[in-house]
């Protein structure tokens, strides 16, 4: 029943929009009836996705959806966020989060209404073309010809609550580009004032937000359970969410600083559309399950033929209203040697090149296997030796381009900077001196402190502290900057200077780990609702009276008949302690430690730079 | 100068789109790398018939024959829709071994399907744990596999198998 109520739903909504798209020859709607129609078709999206909810929360197997992604046994949340962790379902939350994003539009007041109305329908007509796909290709509603009383269960890998948020986080960060990408459509049809341009620069913050948040909860997903010790692997899928996130930072930066320069809009508008662009396309590369990964799933090559159509229309589209309706040229920009636009540029240029190696390295194994039938892989050693070396100079702009002058060559201060940098390249090579030198740890660790320093400096030297909202509103840019900088560091630190420490152990055993001495108490096993646990369990520290406990092990899902690997992870501040249980070979365990400095820092940095986004929102 | 430099996008696209299209028809499948398992040998198994505990079925009692092996369950829905064909390829090739893995099924369910559709294979071996696809790599039913009388591995196919996989892909090979 609810998966009836759940596809009709799903059809008249593409109906609804269908009619709206219309609209623009046909049919001529009053502003607020076509907003009304807008937002009901949003609702109806709304009930398709929770109908299909239902259909999970209840075990509905007569779902084949259901059927073939759940299991009765499963605990509440993980039958929850199996609504999307297959690919209907996550198809169906994608076009739930491109209405959601229509209705909130739908509600923007200070814009033009035929403006606002032409955004929509191109929205509309986004919605149409993944409505239809859902429909013809990937319908989550479909009726299990058998009749049975038991799911076949979701991926184990998936059962895990930052796994559960993930997605829909990272959608909402990838599909609000759709938004940002109307809006630049509408703008290039309308040629009118460049009130589109604070409106897009909302979205765009809201999308690049979500997209952060998205991106680091997967990677500390990865960290944990993967079990690999690492946090980022160069993973396809990895590369995919990177692109529209440098591209989406490049838009920002752009936006931030257009003062009505006709080269820098026309600029923005490539932007808008390359995001979205590089959403779909990688939406395409994981659906289709062209690439190999952690997130494939089943390969169905109709299924990427329909994507990479819609791929083609969409950007091929976009593209072209862009080559043809491009903005009037006039004003040229106001280039100096260093000033804040040329720093622009400059930065915008590196990004740009950064997406684009990103984009050779992934899809470089397609073009290989069509062209000599070869399977290659590229992975971590092509993106480090490539992408880090290009970002080093935007890095090093960035600690300075906020006070940068409009206008004059001129730094404020810049002997104070100067001053500043000295000291700290000393303190640094100090550092390295007497710890053990490696040349990437010495680049990231003078940068990152660097990208800190003048950030700080530039705040107490540019304006009076206050503490009030609007002071950090108007610091927001340096906070970010600061949170990129924290970033830097912990990355550098938790990869250059990881230590990685091989044991084979008995039950009993104590051990030595970073000076403090382990203890290695027991293996236990143990029967939990939907799998068997096998746990090595650890005292840390056992010289001290609060030693502390560290578990780490494996899960079986009998259901699935998968094994996934569990990290027992100490955290702190400094460093995370991070246990891998092996296997058992002549009555020992196997069991890797390593030592990840500072990894906590990423995460801070993060925040910190999503905390930023939010506040630029605020911001106009 | 322009031009060209607004025109790139729509190139690149074009090349990207190209690529990804033909890679799609080629019919690859990244979870199957070219020929990975091909002339490998067959894996070694042991499995006892489904209607007697009693008879066994090892590896080496495929040797010198060309045997066709197929993952299936009775929960399997693609396995229905293919499951005909092995009628059709047990009446045209009569001295082909037809050898079935029941995969992580229920006996009396097992026994149920194959009373109720027909029982196409010369031996169905129960894989109740999924140890023996474990070893062949199957990654989701069915799965159909061609051993040469060398014991090698010469075909491999993922998904239900059709009339035209049959007479494109198979039959060549029988």
């Amino acid at each position: 029943m609810s998966s009836l109520v759940g596809f009709l739903s799903l059809v008249f909504a593409i109906g609804i929009n269908f009619y709206l798209f219309l609209s623009r020859y046909i049919f001529k709607f009053q502003k607020q009836k076509f907003n009304l129609f807008i937002r009901f078709s949003s609702l109806l999206t709304l009930l398709s996705f929770f109908s299909l909810m239902y259909a999970y929360v209840v075990s509905d197997f007569s779902n084949y959806n259901v059927f073939q992604n759940s299991h009765s046994n499963k605990p509440l949340i993980y039958k929850i966020s199996g609504t999307w962790g297959n690919h209907e379902g996550s198809m169906l939350l994608w076009l739930c989060i491109l209405s959601i994003f229509s209705f909130f539009f739908s509600f923007t007041k200070n814009i033009e209404d035929n403006f606002q109305k032409l955004t929509l329908i191109i929205q509309a007509f986004l919605h149409i073309l993944f409505g239809l796909f859902i429909v013809f290709t990937s319908n989550p509603f479909l009726v299990n010809s058998i009749l049975v009383n038991e799911g076949l269960g979701l991926n184990p890998i998936l059962q895990d609550p930052g796994l559960a948020v993930h997605p829909p986080i990272l959608y909402a960060g990838y599909v609000g580009y759709s938004i940002v990408f109307s809006i630049a459509i509408a703008g290039l049809f309308q040629n009118t004032d460049d009130e589109w341009i604070y409106v897009a620069k909302k979205w765009s913050l809201i999308s690049w937000t979500f997209l952060t948040g998205g991106i680091a909860l997967g990677s500390y997903w990865a960290y944990y359970e993967l079990g690999w010790g690492g946090w980022w692997f160069w993973d396809p899928v990895e590369n995919i969410s990177l692109m529209p996130w440098i591209a989406g930072l490049a838009l920002v930066h752009s936006l931030m600083m257009v003062r009505g320069e006709q080269a820098i809009k026309k600029w923005i508008v490539f932007l808008s559309i390359l995001c979205f662009s590089l959403s779909v396309f990688g939406t395409f590369l994981v659906r289709s399950g062209i690439l190999t990964s952690v997130h494939s799933f089943a390969a169905d090559a109709s299924r990427g033929i329909f994507i990479l159509l819609i791929f083609f229309i969409v950007t091929g589209f976009g593209f072209l209203v862009f080559l043809l309706k491009e903005p009037k040229k006039s004003n040229a920009l106001n280039l100096l040697f260093i000033n804040k636009v040329s720093a622009l540029v400059i930065n915008n240029i590196l990004m740009i090149i950064a997406t684009l190696t990103i984009l050779l390295g992934t899809i470089y194994p397609i073009i290989i296997e069509v062209l000599y039938n070869k399977r290659i892989s590229v992975g971590g050693p092509y993106f480090n030796s490539t992408v880090i070396p290009i970002m080093i100079p935007g890095f090093l702009l960035m600690s300075i381009a906020p006070i940068l002058s409009w206008q004059t060559n001129k730094i404020n201060n810049s002997k104070k900077y100067v001053l500043a940098f000295i000291i700290l390249s000393v303190l640094v090579i100090l550092q390295s001196y007497f710890l053990d030198f490696n040349t990437w740890g010495f680049v990231g660790l003078l940068l990152g402190f660097w990208i800190i320093l003048a950030s700080i400096i530039a705040i107490f030297s540019s304006y009076k502290i206050k503490i009030n909202i609007k002071f950090f509103k108007i610091i927001n840019p340096h906070v970010a900057h600061i949170g990129v900088g924290i970033a830097i560091i912990g990355i550098t630190c938790s990869s250059v200077f990881q230590n990685e420490l091989d044991f084979n152990l008995n039950e009993g055993d104590k051990f030595n780990v970073n000076g403090k001495t382990v203890l290695f108490e027991k293996i236990e096993t143990t029967n939990e609702i939907n799998f068997q646990s096998l746990r090595g369990k650890f005292l840390f520290d056992i010289e001290k009276n609060q030693s502390k406990k560290i578990e780490a092990g494996k899960n079986y899902y009998p259901v699935s008949k998968m094994i996934t690997s569990e990290a027992g992870i100490l955290h702190k501040w400094n460093k995370d302690i991070y246990f891998i249980l092996g296997d058992q070979k002549n009555n020992e365990w196997f069991v890797k430690v390593l030592i990840n400095p500072f990894v906590s820092f990423i995460w801070l940095g993060v925040i910190i730079m999503m905390y930023s986004g939010l506040i630029a929102i605020s911001r106009r | 100068m322009n031009r060209i430099f607004i025109l790139t996008p729509l190139i690149v696209l074009l090349i990207i789109c190209i690529f990804s299209l033909v890679y799609l028809l080629s019919g690859k499948d990244p979870n199957k790398p070219p020929s990975a398992l091909l002339n490998k040998d067959v894996p070694i198994f042991e499995s006892s018939s489904l209607y007697n505990a009693k008879d066994i079925i090892k590896t080496k009692d495929i040797k010198n024959k060309k045997t066709l092996i197929n993952f299936f369950a009775s929960w399997c829905s693609p396995c229905k829709i293919e499951h005909p064909l092995f009628f059709e390829i047990r009446k045209k090739y009569p001295e082909l071994y037809l050898l079935g893995f029941n995969h992580k099924d229920p006996t009396s369910d097992a026994k149920k399907y194959l009373k109720d559709d027909g029982n196409p294979y010369d031996f169905v071996g129960v894989d109740s744990e999924g140890l023996i696809a474990l070893e062949f790599g199957v990654f989701g039913l069915p799965e159909t596999y061609l051993i040469n009388e060398d014991g090698k591995i010469i075909y491999k196919f993922m998904g239900p198998i059709t009339m035209d996989i049959l007479k494109n892909e198979i039959e060549p090979l029988l």
